[in-house]
């Protein structure tokens, strides 16, 4: 069986990360995605869902996150939708990726491995929601 | 996760089983936040580590800042591609040794 589509919704609660990652990890086994594209798949989900429930909700207000994913010839393409505050994720300082281990400032990296590591990425806030869309090619 | 610390030829070696992720990281953050008495190498045995986020790279970075401030050498081994793409990309690979696996790393170490 080959599932090339996903479509889940969220609570922004940190709880829904477990059932998220079995239901990435399902899809990534059943579309027998490169074992490297699907961790970068997990990794970018799990950043961007942490980042707006940690984030995007700081009045505590119930919201709600959408992901779409996508396999579509050699690239899977993936939709993060939330409710949340406005918040552009790519806006976000460089890290420091080399000075000696005491100076290295601690943090920062997830938005990083996916600038590097996704074949697209683009934000727009759209209709009161912060949509992040991002793509990944299967040759990795 | 899963984690199991022992000693070979005076290595302390901490192998994590599974993911680390925002879950589960703070678990390894407390494991690694007190060095053993008189140990003067740590290594982190990551082959059976089948996934790291951003939160699992805090934690490693946190463990070797402690490390080289308490004189302590810090070494990782056993990456599987996917975690080694991401330390390469993060620039920890030139922060930290990275073996192939743990004879390797014992080689060197121990």
């Amino acid at each position: 069986m080959i599932i090339a589509q996903l479509d889940l919704r969220l609570e922004n609660d940190l709880a829904e990360l477990e059932p998220l990652v079995r239901a990435l990890d399902f899809f990534c086994e059943t579309s027998a995605l490169p074992e490297k594209v699907a961790h970068r798949l997990t990794m970018a989900v799990d950043e961007l869902v942490n980042n707006a429930v940690d984030y995007g909700y700081p009045d505590r207000r119930a919201g709600q996150i959408t992901v779409s994913i996508r396999h579509r010839g050699t690239q899977v393409e993936i939709e993060l939708a939330d409710d949340g505050n406005a918040f552009d994720p790519f806006t976000a300082p460089a890290p420091d990726l080399t000075s000696p281990i005491e100076d290295r400032r601690i943090g920062g990296l997830g938005v990083h491995l996916i600038r590097t590591l996704a074949a697209h990425f683009a934000y727009r806030r759209e209709n009161g929601r912060n949509v992040v869309a991002l793509a990944f090619t299967l040759d990795a | 996760m899963h984690i199991d610390r022992f000693v070979e030829k005076d290595v302390v070696i901490t192998a994590v089983r599974g993911r680390l992720d925002s879950s589960t990281s703070p678990k390894l953050d407390e494991f690694m936040a007190v060095i053993p008495d008189g140990s003067s190498v740590l290594l982190l045995d990551f082959a059976e580590l089948t996934y790291i986020s951003s939160a699992g790279l805090r934690v490693v970075l946190k463990a070797a800042k402690l490390a080289k401030g308490s004189g302590v050498t810090l070494a990782i081994c056993g990456l599987i591609p996917p975690v080694h793409e991401v330390f390469d990309v993060s620039g920890f690979s030139t922060l930290i040794p990275i073996h192939a696996n743990r004879d390797a790393a014992l080689a060197t170490l121990g």
